[in-house]
């Protein structure tokens, strides 16, 4: 074979290979790599930093509705009520304060109003040592049993804190008790968790650990 | 083929056989079978068109983070800057924070509070610019059935209708920042380093992606963009810093800075202030009355992995 024949050779060999490569690329035989499917984002709700509740004090500090704070629309001032309880040792709730829980406590046995209200003006707290307290310094009333918590809370080691840990930078926030502890129920109350890592490929996680995490 | 013609014409030619002399049959064949080929090879190469984003100039001959002058770091900031608003249409706000004198940052994280919901995740994904689609998070929350302490085991999958589960705790994880970091060892090119604040920094633009630091990690901390990350225009968080949250380009790695841009200008991590249970808790250590440093003295902390010799700053602890 002599050079020519070999020259014409190697372009007639490289052109049916371009020409084929050329026609696979254009029909896609191989195939792309398949568009993964998209992840859909996060609703907001998940990255919103502020607090689970509202207490009473956020209301007041950013002016809402306190209404549901004025007790003696109905209650007697100075009037000390009458608490009924079920066989059980349970509070037995009067209809129009139906929608309460009573979950204070692990053994729900603190269920006495008056443990916390002032039975002679319900628009106020009672601590045991007798200090008269405003509806939003429940504060307070939180630390006159739950000592050590609330040590921790004022050090900033218990709650949440937002804004500046450096403090000459600009100011931080401490969040009251009752804004993430219901007062009646203060365990933390089980919420839906935000999507976890989505796989590369769904099929990637073995159905097995699929199956371990419900 | 010894045929003298096709010797004096080369064959490379566009020509009519007809109308050129000496061009014979055989040579218009090769010289057509020649220019099909060149063409055909053009078409095969097309999928580079795919190719995009090149290196700039600038930007391949940038020098290693800490040997900018502040000229040359502000003119890459500017570059980085319209980078960004080309990309996104969005015109950030990038600045290369220092770490502050007599700060060392310390992160504790209360086991006993932490009710598994991932919302740390997310404001993490939000505030650092990570890419939504393929996924990159930089905090894994792991599910442990309460009394073990088996991380190999651990559940991160996890999606029941609502969390806690009962007779399971939960134990996010991140970068560390450790003060004897493995990954900082293992880099090839010293685009990772730890800085005097304790935080261990990426120079994406001097990583090469050899994912060695990914390997050497023990805690699976940092994560590769495999593919260019995703980010929405209207998600992109406009507060930007050179070391933190600007977004990252293909094959690079990426981790927790613990917010740099936050951090460094005296605020607190969004993982942070996203927590609803206040289990995550940061501050710096050498001021003895921060909530780290009440934490440390106060509460029985641990680390994971202790025994790998890492020196994490970051503690965990159970409490009642």
């Amino acid at each position: 074979m002599n050079a020519d024949t070999k020259t014409a050779a190697v372009l007639i060999a490289s052109a049916v290979l371009f020409l084929a490569l050329a026609a696979a690329f254009q029909r896609d035989l191989w195939g792309r790599p398949a568009a993964l499917p998209a992840i859909p984002l996060v609703d907001p709700v998940f990255t919103n930093p502020a607090p689970t509740r509202v207490s009473a004090a956020d209301l007041k500090r950013t002016g809402g509705d306190m209404t549901d704070f004025e007790c003696n629309t109905c209650h007697e001032l100075n009037k000390p009520g009458n608490l009924r309880f079920d066989d059980k040792g349970q509070v037995v709730l009067p209809k129009e304060h139906g929608e309460l829980v009573m979950h204070h406590g692990r053994n729900d046995r603190n269920n006495n109003c008056f443990n916390c209200h002032n039975p002679l003006n319900r628009e106020e707290l009672l601590t045991k040592d007798g200090h008269k307290l405003r509806i939003w310094e429940s504060t307070r009333l939180c630390a006159s049993c739950h000592g050590p918590t609330y040590r921790d809370w004022e050090l900033g080691v218990h709650g949440r804190m937002s804004g500046y840990w450096n403090r000459a930078l600009g100011p931080f926030t401490r969040v009251d008790c009752a804004s993430c502890h219901h007062p009646h129920a203060p365990i933390f109350a089980p919420r839906p968790p935000a999507p976890g890592p989505h796989p590369l490929r769904p099929a990637a996680v073995p159905p097995a650990r699929q199956h371990a995490s419900h | 083929m010894n045929d003298p013609a096709s010797k004096q014409n080369p064959a490379w030619a566009w020509s009519d056989p007809a109308t050129v002399p000496g061009m014979n049959r055989r040579s218009f064949l090769r010289a057509t079978v020649a220019a099909a080929s060149g063409l055909a090879a053009v078409a095969a190469l097309a999928p580079l068109r795919e190719l995009k984003n090149f290196t700039s100039v600038d930007e391949f001959l940038q020098k290693h983070y800490t040997e900018l002058t502040p000229e040359e770091m502000a003119r890459v900031l500017k570059r980085i800057e319209d980078e960004v608003e080309k990309q996104y249409g969005l015109r950030p706000h990038v600045r290369d924070y220092k770490p502050m004198n007599g700060v060392e940052f310390v992160y504790c994280l209360n086991l006993t509070r932490c009710i598994g919901c991932r919302k740390c995740v997310h404001a993490c994904v939000a505030e650092n610019n990570q890419s939504r689609s393929p996924e990159i998070q930089y905090i894994r929350v792991l599910k442990m059935p309460n009394g073990t302490f088996d991380v190999e085991k651990a559940e991160h999958n996890y999606a029941p209708e609502s969390v806690p589960e009962p007779g399971f705790y939960y134990m996010p994880v991140q970068c560390h920042q450790c003060k004897n970091p493995p990954c900082v060892k293992v880099c090839p090119v010293k685009a990772t380093w730890k800085d005097d604040d304790g935080i261990v920094v990426i120079d994406y633009n001097w990583c090469i992606g050899c994912r060695y630091c990914e390997a050497a990690c023990p805690y699976w901390a940092r994560r590769f963009n495999f593919t260019a990350p995703s980010i929405p225009k209207e998600r992109l968080n406009p507060n930007m810093s050179y070391l933190g949250n600007r977004p990252r380009q293909q094959g690079v790695m990426e981790k927790c800075h613990f917010c740099i841009q936050r951090t460094r200008a005296g605020r607190y991590p969004a993982c942070v202030e996203v927590c609803p249970a206040g289990a995550r808790k940061f501050g710096n250590i050498l001021d003895p009355d921060s909530e780290v440093s009440h934490i440390l003295k106060d509460k029985r902390v641990f680390v994971l992995k202790e025994e790998v010799g890492t020196l994490p700053r970051f503690f965990y602890y159970f409490e009642i």
